[in-house]
């Protein structure tokens, strides 16, 4: 079984992918995780283009509703492609369960995932202490000092969620300023609850059953300190889930997948790419969802065009059968 | 049956799935909201090593997150 085109992810790329890959009576399958990308644990959100307000559930329930009203399109869920490689008549992709699928054209839409701080403790203390996710844990630190890495919008979101909440909240940036809106920069700094820490490299997560404290490299002084608090929430951007196409596509340092803003193309004929795991500048749910649309026109194209090019496979190949077999 | 015991935030997507998981399949649970009941959550945090939420506990055996795979298998679904 060969499918037309394999889309990988479903967030607002893959399932904007995935409802045209229908329109257009493409044999389809998607391969995700889940539905409604990296939104799925927003509180509320208010930009998508139609929809004044709705949580991040509630968007990817109607991303999934759309894409499974196309009876047509396989949906393999929970499931996750691990690599890509090329097969004869187009892709072969592996997946974490064990499954191989091979498809004529790819559409990679895996979106991106939170960056770790990469330090001693982190990993120890997931979900002991070390959250990704103020939405759904701020309240767990009543009551206690907690710190928030990252000085952007996200890391100011999340003092605000734990406003409520923790006992005193230390904002760390390892740049010299936050780069976060100032409105919201004001609004925290008349809080006596937080202290804003700049110029910080944080070194280690420390703790016993749950975490206990921080240690920090003050680039101002170029001493370690430390922090004595109960939860750290990392905030420090996000990384392409690009991982597993290894090296058959072009990628930038970041890691992101690049293409031609006009089509999605990839370096990889028949690979097209959209959303956050490629190098458009603005991640948001409605531009990916744009993007994931002409992925999925530009590989319909690519499909047409490979079919018309296989008679003349044919003749080359002086009456053996084509070696492509559309 | 199993005594199925959640522990949640309101805000916390995760936790809402893992509930409609239940409903879904009919499993009677008690729904405790550590955002409100300090009582809870100092009970999560000593019965599961956790502080993070969904903490699912079935006849004391405990679940973190909303793994779909981990409950089905101690609810034999």
């Amino acid at each position: 079984m060969i499918y037309d085109i394999i889309i990988i992810g479903g967030g607002p790329a893959g399932a904007a992918a995935g409802v045209y890959s229908a329109r257009k009576k493409l044999k389809t399958l998607v391969i995700t995780d889940n539905f409604g990308g990296q939104s799925l644990v927003s509180d509320s959100i208010e930009n998508w283009i139609g929809v004044k307000k709705m949580t991040g559930l509630e968007f990817a329930k109607m991303l999934e509703e759309h894409v499974r009203a196309h009876e047509d399109v396989e949906i393999k869920m929970p499931e996750r492609a691990v690599s890509v490689k090329e097969a004869e008549n187009g892709y072969e992709i592996s997946t974490d369960k064990n499954n191989i699928y091979q498809s004529k054209a790819l559409i990679v839409t895996s979106g991106g995932r939170r960056r770790r701080l990469g330090v001693p403790g982190e990993d120890k203390f997931g979900g002991r202490g070390v959250s990704y996710c103020s939405t759904c844990d701020a309240p767990v630190f009543r009551n206690k000092p907690v710190a928030v890495i990252g000085g952007g919008n996200a890391g100011l979101e999340v003092v605000i969620d734990l406003m409520p909440y923790a006992s005193k909240i230390y904002l760390i940036s390892n740049k010299e300023l936050l780069t976060g809106d100032p409105s919201i920069q004001e609004e925290i700094k008349k809080s006596d609850k937080t202290s804003v820490i700049i110029n910080a490299d944080i070194q280690e997560i420390l703790g016993d059953k749950f975490v206990s404290g921080l240690k920090y490299f003050d680039k101002n002084d170029n001493q370690i300190k430390e922090l004595k608090v109960g939860g750290v929430f990392v905030e420090i951007g996000s990384v392409p889930n690009s991982e597993f196409v290894k090296v058959l596509v072009k990628k930038n340092q970041a890691g992101e997948i690049i293409v031609d803003h006009k089509t999605g193309a990839t370096s990889q004929p028949g690979i097209f790419a959209a959303g956050d795991v490629t190098d458009e500048i603005y991640k948001q749910n409605s531009i990916s969802a744009g993007d994931g649309v002409t992925a999925l026109l530009s590989a319909y194209n690519y499909l047409l065009n490979i079919k018309k090019q296989s008679p003349a496979l044919t003749e080359a190949t002086e009456g053996k059968p084509a070696k492509r077999n559309f | 049956m199993a005594k199925v015991t959640i522990y949640i935030t309101p805000t916390c997507v995760y936790c809402k799935m893992t509930k409609e998981f239940f409903k879904k399949h009919n499993i009677a649970y008690e729904e405790k909201d550590v955002s409100v009941d300090d009582k809870a959550r100092e009970e999560m945090a000593a019965k599961s090593g956790q502080l993070g939420v969904p903490v699912v506990d079935i006849d004391g055996k405990i679940i973190a997150g909303f793994d779909k795979e981990a409950i089905k298998e101690l609810l034999k679904l």
